[in-house]
């Protein structure tokens, strides 16, 4: 499955993981002191042959339809490195839960790197 | 995991060195190419030995894979620290630690460079900075100095309550007459001009 599936009266909503991890990466660089997402080596090597880098965000569904997302962040340089690693997951939880009405298992946050 | 790193190198090892070995009797022509074919037909004409012969080759690719992956998962192995919170785990990458000490070169004007290495131990985080130092430098001072800002930022920026062991081994120490050399060796730098900037100006 590539994404989270739902039914309705008139048929299947289905969710791509893709989305998942749009929405998780714009609720990422909402906080103060998120530089950027970072990157994995598949996003890096599509970065170098210019096409469009696909988000570095994984997304995983289990069985139970739970959600579990990876986060790789580079953080401001001088910010509270906890404090907006929860502030992220806080902050993505609420949006997945707003917009996809999703269970969310857990997030990890892998901070790569820090930028001023 | 450490004899068998040991066992997989002597593996190659001898392998390479017969490899080498049957070259050099080869070029010296002790070899001849009928023995080798001789030696080929008697393996293929034989089922025991052509089994033993497969068998040999599936054993090979075998330990080569597992090997390789030993090695490529020893390097790819991420270094960071962990901690949980309620929504889930947060990793940072020691390197991420270790750009953060890089940018507080800056903060001290003396510090000409500065490497810092960070390994994560039960113990703690132990911080190994290899630095160049301009000559005006009190080492003591300095070096104290910059082993108080290392662990008081990496707590304050990192929130962890670690014990942090600060190692600074000081490299190299610059004189002004250096840094002053460099200086004029660098080309200055030309102004950047806009293709046909003046065109089109009234004198």
């Amino acid at each position: 499955m590539r994404g989270e599936e739902s039914q309705t009266d008139l048929g299947n909503i289905r969710i791509h993981k893709n989305v998942i991890a749009s929405v998780a990466s714009i609720a990422a660089t909402e906080i103060q002191g998120v530089k950027r997402i970072g990157g994995d080596l598949r996003s890096g090597i599509f970065e170098l042959i210019g096409k469009k880098s696909l988000s570095a965000i994984k997304v995983d569904i289990d069985k139970n339809d739970e959600i579990r997302l990876e986060v790789p962040l580079v953080i401001k340089y001088g910010s509270n490195i906890p404090d907006i690693a929860n502030k992220v997951q806080e902050n993505i939880r609420e949006a997945l839960e707003k917009m996809t009405n999703l269970s969310i298992k857990y997030i990890n946050v892998n901070v790569q790197s820090i930028e001023k | 995991m450490r004899v068998f790193t040991v066992l997989g190198i002597l593996f190659y090892a001898v392998v390479l060195i017969l490899i080498g070995m049957v070259l050099i009797v080869f070029s010296l022509n002790f070899l001849q190419p009928q023995d080798i074919t001789n030696l080929l037909v008697y393996l293929q004409f034989n089922t025991n030995s052509r089994i033993i012969v497969g068998l040999s080759g599936i054993l090979l690719i075998t330990i080569s894979f597992s090997f390789a992956q030993l090695l490529l998962g020893r390097f790819q192995k991420e270094r960071n620290i962990a901690f949980t919170t309620a929504s889930g785990e947060v990793t940072i990458a020691l390197s991420a630690v270790e750009d953060l000490i890089k940018r507080l070169a800056g903060v001290i004007p003396e510090i000409k460079e500065l490497r810092p290495d960070v390994i994560a131990t039960k113990k703690g985080i132990i911080v190994d900075i290899r630095v160049a130092l301009k000559s005006e430098a009190n080492i003591p001072e300095l070096t104290g100095r910059l082993q108080e800002i290392t662990r008081s930022k990496i707590q304050e920026i990192l929130g962890i309550e670690e014990q942090i062991i600060t190692k600074i081994h000081v490299v190299k120490i610059i004189s002004h007459h250096d840094i002053d050399k460099k200086k004029r060796e660098q080309p200055e730098k030309e102004e950047p001009t806009i293709p046909f900037g003046g065109y089109g100006r009234l004198i």
